[in-house]
């Protein structure tokens, strides 16, 4: 019941999405700025995959800051999040824009990913142990974004609010995905990254059950 | 507060400042006497982080129980927090400058304190951003309580990873500063002396809020 | 001037305390003042 509920609800944005196209249209737009803009700043340059990977992960920061913060502000824009509160219970709300916000994210890493290997010639020595970190890392990113999402939407200054509310709560993330995105693309083997992939687990699971947890006090009145 | 409890923090912090200046300390290399502002920057930083916990507890209290009360302690030790907290920066990274070299050279621990600073910074902000008392007194909770959970990733976690140059016993065991006996008594007496000061603090400011939020008739 | 320098440089220590001494006991005076003005408040509720 749960289960299909928060299918629902995902599938309710997900239809919203492709009818108007706001996020994503603006998103492709950030990424290609973004990618083109490192182009442009690296030019003919032969850059270290310890610089390359910050930026990166830069791109990827920056992308879901300012694209994963609509879900919930987008509801009270609109004046949905009644009609929302009404027909479905709290849990499956939470947890069907926990996909919502997963699927975008991983849509647009993946988009960001190629381009970036396309036009940085980014060389990636262990590409299992790149992608198992690169899929951790979001899964950290965007359970700690949606429900910080869910604050601001509730909050007046919705926009510039994002940014720093969310940035010291994901920097322990970032650090370790950063290190461990380097040390991947440097080729290093996946089992010695097992210390970083324990954070990276661990800070998703921690994050996403706090969030399950508290997310009732916002959404309720 | 009581009189007596004042006076007795007043005798204690009084005597951290001069017996810990006087009294000699063992010989500690590269650092000397510049080694004493232990008895000062340990004291701060444990307080930053308890007052954070503090402040933590009191919005758990606050979900439960949906009384202002709580808020009104959680913040009051956020703020306090806060400032013990510029107090741990400062006294570290003087302490930095004469150990390491330089002020500022983002040492796991130095990282970790500059996280602190901006989880309170960025919980101000929210709070700020709301208007109504119980919105904001519920959604500050709310981030306090995530922010908690993330703060041991840093505390605990990253000095493991990435080497530290900080002295501390239970992180770093090559970087240990030993203690002789009188140091430690002192440095005991500080921590006990800056605590009992910080509770006072607390103590204070919840009653000042409490009357402002009378004043403006939020509560009975 | 010599003979001021070397007798702060062999009492830097003692100067330092001093003056944190002088920086605690106005902070504590402070709190303590505020301490009696709170309570007067709360007793005139």
């Amino acid at each position: 019941m749960l289960l299909k509920n928060s299918f629902l609800v995902f599938k309710k944005d997900l239809s919203s999405e492709l009818r108007t196209r706001y996020v994503i249209n603006s998103l492709l737009m950030f990424v290609l700025v973004t990618i083109s803009i490192i182009k442009f700043a690296l030019g003919d340059e032969k850059v270290d995959n310890e610089i390359l990977t910050g930026l990166l992960w830069i791109a990827i920061f920056f992308t879901s800051v300012s694209g994963l913060s609509r879900t919930f502000v987008k509801e009270e824009e609109k004046e949905t999040s009644t009609a929302l509160k009404l027909s479905t219970g709290t849990d499956s709300v939470i947890i069907g824009k926990l996909f919502f916000n997963l699927i975008l994210t991983f849509a647009l890493n993946l988009l960001i990913l190629i381009l970036f290997i396309l036009i940085t010639e980014y060389q990636i020595k262990n590409l299992s142990g790149f992608l198992v970190v690169i899929v951790l890392g979001n899964l950290g990113l965007v359970s700690a974004s949606t429900i910080i999402a869910a604050i601001i939407s509730k909050a007046n200054s919705k926009g510039t609010l994002y940014p720093v509310l969310s940035f010291p709560i994901l920097l322990p993330l970032l650090i370790t995905v950063i290190n461990a995105t380097k040390l991947a693309s440097l080729g290093v083997e996946t089992d010695k990254l097992f210390g970083e992939i324990q954070i990276l687990v661990s800070y998703f699971v921690v994050v996403t059950v706090t969030s399950l947890m508290l997310f009732k006090f916002i959404w309720e009145d | 507060m009581n009189k007596f409890i004042t006076y007795l923090i007043f005798i204690i912090i009084s005597a951290v400042i001069i017996l810990g200046l006087a009294l000699p300390i063992p010989d500690i290399p590269a650092l000397g006497d510049k080694a004493r502002v232990l008895y000062f920057h340990v004291p701060m930083s444990w307080i930053s982080v308890l007052a954070f916990f503090m402040s933590m507890w009191y919005s758990i209290r606050y979900l439960k129980t949906r009384d202002i009360n709580y808020d009104i302690k959680s913040f009051s030790s956020a703020q306090l927090g806060f400032l013990f907290c510029i107090l741990a920066t400062a006294t570290g990274s003087l302490w930095a400058k004469f150990s390491w070299g330089s002020f500022w050279n983002w040492d796991p621990r130095q990282t970790s304190i500059f996280i602190l600073l901006l989880i309170y910074g960025a919980y101000f902000a929210l709070r700020s951003a709301i208007e109504s008392e119980d919105q904001r007194a519920k959604l500050s909770s709310v981030y306090a309580i995530i922010a908690a959970v993330t703060v041991p990733f840093f505390v605990f976690i990253m000095p493991r990873i990435v080497e530290s140059l900080h002295p501390d016993p239970i992180i770093n065991t090559q970087g240990k500063i030993n203690m002789d006996s009188s140091m430690l008594t002192i440095f005991i007496s500080s921590l006990v002396g800056f605590t009992m000061f910080y509770l006072w603090m607390l103590n204070l400011k919840i009653r000042i809020e409490k009357l402002i939020y009378k004043k403006l008739s939020l509560i009975e | 001037m010599t003979s001021l320098y070397d007798f702060l440089e062999t009492n830097s220590l003692y100067i330092v305390m001093l003056i944190v001494l002088i920086i605690w006991i106005g902070i504590f005076g402070y709190m303590r003042s505020l301490d009696k003005k709170v309570k007067k408040l709360e007793n005139n509720e």
